[in-house]
């Protein structure tokens, strides 16, 4: 049976919609993340599920029991926030105690229960401190072991990772999942971090505009992308538009500013406006000539690039190194390459482009026009999105204010 | 199943919750709002014994003259205030330095005073009146000059108060970063930080004029002191005059005079309030022209350190040695104390300030709850004006308009000390309000939240979350109202002359010339203040103590 | 040029204190071979950018970026000129009359930026500039930020905690902890040599091997011996046999090979374009590696053997209170 069911869920906040029409099934014992930019209705849908936001209309279903109506407290859904909400006034031990006091737990279990909370966020040492003595990791781990011994099979987790470091942030990752796991609990994970989300969820449910776009596993979110946005949101993508001259050999052939680019199989008509949308990470550059690398020879790539550009700058990143390059046509091109080629480039070098045709996803081109569709963050303007719509300019094919805003020469 | 079990369980139901807010907001604004303004009413069905005011040009022109001199003065405080205010805001919050604390301490300690008493220590400060043998500067000081003086001591620290705690709010990083763009320091604070201040000015103004505006005991007993009590009035000592000197209410003349001038004092204070709001809303301080070499000038070298002097100065001079001054009577020969009077006035004053502040928090819970965690709800914030009403009425139009409203249910003398006590919760549930509203706002929302999806209900999560993190400043909020209450002189005198609280007491003493004895009692209700103030900052401190 | 460290390791306090906005207690501050550390902050001619943004919220864009040129009294036509070059610069000329509150974060700190450079300072300090934004607009932000500051070839000290982005904006990392500076160098020299077991952990994921010396000869050749006995050919040292040491080896040049260590699998992750497997190896060890998004992964519970690349691992001695204790972030 389906651990959560929202059904046509919506709530607005005066003119701004959090929540329009979502529907989700999330099954018994999975990890979910919501992911989604600043201002997506994420932590909206979250509130809905645990019942501190009460919706305007549509249902929440929780273990097959309609439980719109409930109270927090009736739902058995813990939500573990983003600032970990602390009781501040309450020991280490007796935040982890509040649940089953509250529920009137006997004492012995009770006591039994935090001690093994403790434990097994590595934390027994410090039941005794208050909260505001440990640093930023170790309250995050007590909001986790309080929200735990509530005995609750469902955890909402609002950003619990946001006001963590870089690097403790990757380091939690998998310890937090691996205990939800452990407990056997379903888990909706509210992110912006799409790293986070692809590392941790078992589905993600990528929202937008109190939309759900698309609700996939990380593979198919990152693979086949409903929309351009989710293809550039979850992993950079290069995009191009261009307009649709053919379907060869299952592919969809679209030519951008003189140049024939392949893509994946589409229903596109011939002669219609399409988005090309390539991951910088399946995006490849190789030197004219060069002979191709055994990992690419594996794919199925062509001797020739597409194109050829200059490259702008090479930077490395630690494991990978990404290449710059302007393309004739495409504008600024850049690619993700294994740091062991590191050597291989400098700027002012020629490099031709290509890339998997598999890896290569092709949308229409969206009503409101592209640079709407790619916009990543929220515009906190009054101004209505229907008139930003209509007013977004049609940018010359290939270059993007998104990508390669000052990028010139 | 206990009480707290079914009150849990109760709280559960959302229209419970409902039914309990509804209850707090009918009873805030029929006991405290409508009171309050009661009196405006009377106008329309009284309208005969004001025309026969209006008519009569030699009452017409005490009225006008005592209007002006209220109002005059609670501008020229104001603006005294703020000129001096801001840069001891500036030196409180942007400092830091050996001996904040106890400027700190120094800063509030007019509050702990009752105006009253300061009206007897100001007085002789600054021009010792006849018949007190201890050497003052003894200035020839107009009555109005006097007035200004005893004003800037108690609204002072108001606006201290409150331009510190808006500038504590604004970012120092814009300061910062004018200043890492080439701006000098006094650049930077007239363009950037200044116009960011508006909002506190209006606070701190509409604050400061209020308390100005309303204060009766000290200006009272400062006049009475001069000699000139019954030819120079500010507004509520007009009432209060005309209330225990003149005596009776009945007879028409002192009614209509009363009616009209609590009602032009109402009027025009509600009238301010928006005026201010709006004024300072729109109000922008120019800068297109900057002046760097000047800016540098004033930024640096002995310009600053002198503006520090001379802030440090007023304080000191103007605020506290007049407000101290009174303790020179202890090197007098101990006068002879009524102490049974003393004790019984002083039983009543702690009945009143204790019963208002009981109520006050009881009501004032709930109201504030909703008030701070609905800030964008249109009932919240009508709400959160009204909390303000019986702070900016002057506390006696305030009583009077009171013993009208209940008077008009029958309740007579015999009530009185019931009635003292509602006024008395009318202008300390403000004070209570604000405090507790603060204190939640400064609560993370996700605590109660968190603890509600845990398994609390929401009384659970108030009384076993909320409630011990905002203790602290409940009973701050409480023991400012008690201090607020114990040193009130003119709502109790205009509810009713027989109710005898310590301030009615040291009045009626002054009145009657026994000097030392009012001054004797003063300082030891200044010791009952002092007390109480260092409570609440020992509460306060804490509380910063164990966020940090 | 980037400073990066945990939270709490003073990386604040340092850029704080070449602007001016702080004093040091002690010792001196030289820019351009001249002692400032008395000048004034408004004197000093450094940008600052802060994490939590700070524009002046009741001023218009414009009017934000022309601040420094007005209270320097340039003269009206200056500042025109400036505020409109550096508001193109950053791409926000055609909004230049809207106010802070009506752009999203990442559009408030490009115009931050802008109102820096507007002041005409030579050196840009960057305060944790991208850490208030979304994830993604951050990786977008910081290639753009890396373009903005080559085109003008200014002194930029960016702090961050991210070492991703510090990798990704600078041309040298100075890595801080405790208040001291612990390593400097580029991102590929700290990347792939870094110098202690806490840098090579908290600049990029590696592995941590606990190992000893087995055997060196004379040109530097050494093998070390893991726990559970297996030895493996390591990069040139100059370790002494019987030493106690760290092997640190990135997941990206770990392989699947049948002669290699023998790792159970404990949980494959999909993160992009490729797998991630962590694995627990015989000796163990934790060991991660990366499989291509394309190839066959095993399950969990399979047992894999795992090769690694000799010449990119690097060796330190190990450190006296343990591993753990070394890479503790907090």
């Amino acid at each position: 049976m389906p651990e959560i069911v929202l059904e046509d869920l919506c709530k607005s906040f005066g003119d701004s919609v959090a929540a329009d029409h979502l529907n989700l099934r999330i099954e018994d014992g999975e990890y979910v993340c919501i992911l989604g930019p600043t201002g997506a209705g994420k932590t909206t849908c979250m509130r809905m599920i645990c019942g501190l936001t009460r919706p305007d209309s549509g249902k929440v279903i929780l273990g097959g029991r309609d439980a719109t109506n409930d109270s927090p407290d009736l739902r058995n859904a813990t939500m573990l926030s983003q600032t970990y909400a602390l009781f501040p006034h309450l020991t280490v031990y007796n935040n982890v105690m509040f649940a089953p006091k509250t529920k009137g737990w006997p004492e012995a279990d009770s006591k039994q229960i935090v001690r093994s909370m403790l434990h097994m966020v590595h934390l027994d040492q410090k039941a005794d401190w208050m909260p505001g003595e440990l640093s930023g990791g170790q309250q995050q781990r007590i909001a986790l072991a309080r929200a735990l011994a509530s005995g609750s099979k469902i955890l909402l987790l609002d950003e619990p990772l946001r006001a963590l470091d870089a690097r403790l942030r990757i380091d939690l990752r998998k310890e937090l999942r691996s205990l939800a796991k452990e407990m056997g609990l379903t888990c909706i994970h509210v992110t912006h971090d799409q790293d986070e989300a692809l590392e941790m969820a078992d589905r993600i449910a990528i929202i937008r505009r109190g939309r759900i776009i698309q609700f996939g596993t990380p593979r198919e979110v990152f693979d086949d992308p409903a929309t351009p946005f989710v293809a550039n949101f979850v992993g950079r993508s290069n995009i191009m538009t261009g307009t649709v001259v053919g379907h060869p050999d299952g592919l969809t052939e679209v030519e951008v500013a003189g140049i024939r680019l392949p893509a994946r199989a589409s229903d596109l008509p011939v002669g219609s406006e399409a988005v090309v949308a390539v991951k910088i990470g399946f995006t490849k550059l190789t030197k004219p000539g060069a002979e191709p690398d055994e990992e690419d020879e594996a794919e199925d790539i062509p001797a020739r690039g597409y194109a050829r550009g200059r490259v702008e700058r090479v930077l490395y990143e630690g494991a990978t190194i990404t290449v710059e390059a302007t393309v004739e046509g495409l504008g600024l091109i850049s690619a993700k390459l294994p740091n062991r080629k590191y050597e291989e480039f400098a700027a002012g070098d020629t490099v031709e482009v290509s890339w998997p045709a598999a890896k290569a996803n092709v949308f229409p081109m969206p009503d409101c026009g592209l640079e709407e569709e790619m916009r990543l963050d929220r515009w906190r303007g009054s101004s209505s999105t229907g008139s930003r719509c209509a007013s977004a300019t049609s940018t010359p094919s290939g270059t993007y204010p998104w990508t390669s805003a000052t990028a010139s020469t | 199943m206990s009480l707290m079990g079914r009150l849990d369980e109760l709280s559960a139901s959302f229209r419970v919750r409902r039914a309990w807010l509804a209850f707090a907001v009918v009873v805030f604004i029929a006991v405290i709002v409508v009171p309050a303004v009661f009196v405006v009413t009377k106008v329309f069905t009284d309208w005969d014994l004001v025309q026969g005011i209006l008519d009569d040009p030699a009452s017409m022109s005490v009225i006008e003259g005592a209007v002006w001199n209220s109002f005059s003065i609670a501008f020229i405080v104001t603006i005294i205030d703020i000129v001096v205010g801001l840069p001891m805001a500036w030196i409180m919050v942007r400092r830091d330095f050996k001996g904040k604390r106890w400027l700190d301490t120094l800063l509030d300690m007019p509050l702990a005073f009752p105006t009253a008493v300061l009206g007897i220590s100001v007085v002789m400060f600054w021009g010792a009146p006849e018949g007190i043998s201890i050497p003052g500067l003894g200035l020839d000081l107009s009555p109005y000059m006097m007035l200004v003086l005893l004003h800037i001591i108690f609204t002072y620290p108001y606006m201290v108060r409150s331009l510190s705690g808006i500038l504590e709010q604004i970012d120092v990083n814009y300061e910062t970063a004018a200043m890492t763009l080439g701006a000098s320091k006094w650049t930077a604070v007239r363009t950037i930080t200044l116009p960011l201040f508006r909002a506190g000015m209006a606070t701190g103004f509409i604050l400061c004029f209020a308390r100005s505006l309303s204060e009766t005991g000290g200006t009272y007993i400062a006049l009475t002191m001069m000699g000139v009590q019954s030819s120079f009035f500010t507004g509520p000592t007009f009432i209060s005059w005309l209330k225990s000197d003149v005596g009776s209410t009945d007879s028409p003349e002192v009614m209509g005079s009363m009616i009209l001038i609590s009602v032009i004092m109402i009027v025009l204070a509600l009238i301010l309030l928006v005026v201010v709001k709006w004024i300072i809303r729109r109000f922008r301080i120019p800068f297109d022209k900057v002046w760097p070499v000047l800016g540098r000038k004033v930024s640096r070298g002995p310009l600053p350190k002198a503006k520090d002097f001379l802030t440090i100065a007023f304080l000191v001079v103007i605020v506290l040695l007049p407000s101290f001054y009174i303790f020179m009577y202890l090197t007098q020969p101990a006068a002879s104390i009524d102490y049974g009077t003393l004790m019984s006035s002083i039983g009543t004053s702690f009945l009143v300030a204790g019963v208002a502040v009981v109520v006050d928090v009881i009501l004032g819970v709930p109201l504030s709850l909703y008030i701070a965690r609905n800030r964008n709800g249109k009932l919240a914030n009508i709400l959160d004006g009204l909390v303000n009403v019986p702070l900016i009425i002057p506390t006696t139009a305030l009583g009077f308009s009171l013993a009208l409203f209940w008077g008009s249910f029958g309740a007579g003398d015999s009530l009185a000390l019931l009635l003292v006590i509602l006024g008395h919760i009318s202008f300390t549930y403000p004070l209570v309000v604000r405090n507790l509203i603060g204190a939640i706002e400064e609560v993370n929302p996700e605590c109660e939240e968190v603890a509600m999806t845990l398994g609390a209900k929401p009384f659970q999560a108030f009384r076993r979350i909320l409630m011990p993190i905002i203790k602290s400043s409940v009973i701050a909020g409480g023991i400012l109202a008690f201090t607020r209450s114990l040193g009130e002189t003119g709502a109790t005198l205009s509810i009713s002359s027989s109710v005898n609280t310590v301030p009615i007491y040291i009045t009626r003493l002054v009145e009657a010339g026994d000097y030392t004895e009012a001054a004797m009692c003063s300082i030891i209700l200044i010791a009952v203040c002092f007390v109480l103030m260092m409570a609440v900052r020992a509460l306060t401190h804490r509380r910063q103590g164990r966020d940090a | 040029m980037t400073i990066l460290g945990p939270s709490g390791c003073g990386k604040t306090t340092l850029i704080k204190v070449i602007a001016g906005i702080w004093t040091p207690t002690e010792g001196k501050v030289y820019v351009d071979g001249q002692d400032v550390t008395n000048v004034p902050m408004e004197d000093r001619d450094v940008g600052y950018v802060f994490q939590n943004i700070a524009l002046f919220p009741m001023m218009t864009l414009k009017d934000n970026v022309e601040y420094s040129p007005r209270v320097k009294d340039l003269g009206k036509e200056r500042m025109e000129e400036l505020s409109e070059e550096y508001l193109k610069l950053v791409g926000m000329f055609q909004r230049a009359g809207l106010l802070p509150d009506e752009l999203s974060g990442g559009e408030q700190q490009k115009v931050a930026i802008a109102r820096a450079l507007a002041s005409g300072s030579k050196m840009l300090m960057l305060d944790e500039p991208l850490s208030a934004l979304d994830a993604r607009v951050r990786v977008e932000l910081r290639y753009e930020l890396r373009r903005i500051v080559k085109k003008l070839g200014i002194t930029v000290l960016h702090v961050t905690h991210d070492q991703e982005e510090a990798m990704s904006v600078s041309d040298r990392i100075v890595l801080m902890r405790y208040g001291a500076i612990a390593e400097v160098g580029t991102p590929l020299e700290i990347y792939r040599r870094p110098k202690s077991v806490f840098a090579a952990n908290f600049i990029g994921e590696t592995n941590l091997l606990e190992c000893t010396v087995s055997d060196w000869s004379k040109s530097g050749k050494t093998r070390v011996t893991l726990r559970g006995g297996r030895e493996v050919k390591v990069s040139r040292t100059d370790f002494r046999p019987g030493d106690a040491v760290v092997l640190s080896v990135r997941p990206e040049h770990v392989y699947p090979d049948e002669e290699g260590i023998e790792a159970v699998v404990k949980s494959v992750v999909f993160v992009g374009t490729y797998w991630r497997v962590r694995t627990v190896a015989e000796s163990s060890d934790y060991i991660q590696y990366n499989v291509p998004a394309e190839d066959e992964v095993p399950g969990e519970g399979d047992v894999v053997h795992l090769v690694l690349n000799r010449k990119m691992t690097v060796v330190f001695p190990r450190p006296e209170g343990g591993i753990e204790e070394e890479i503790r972030l907090e």
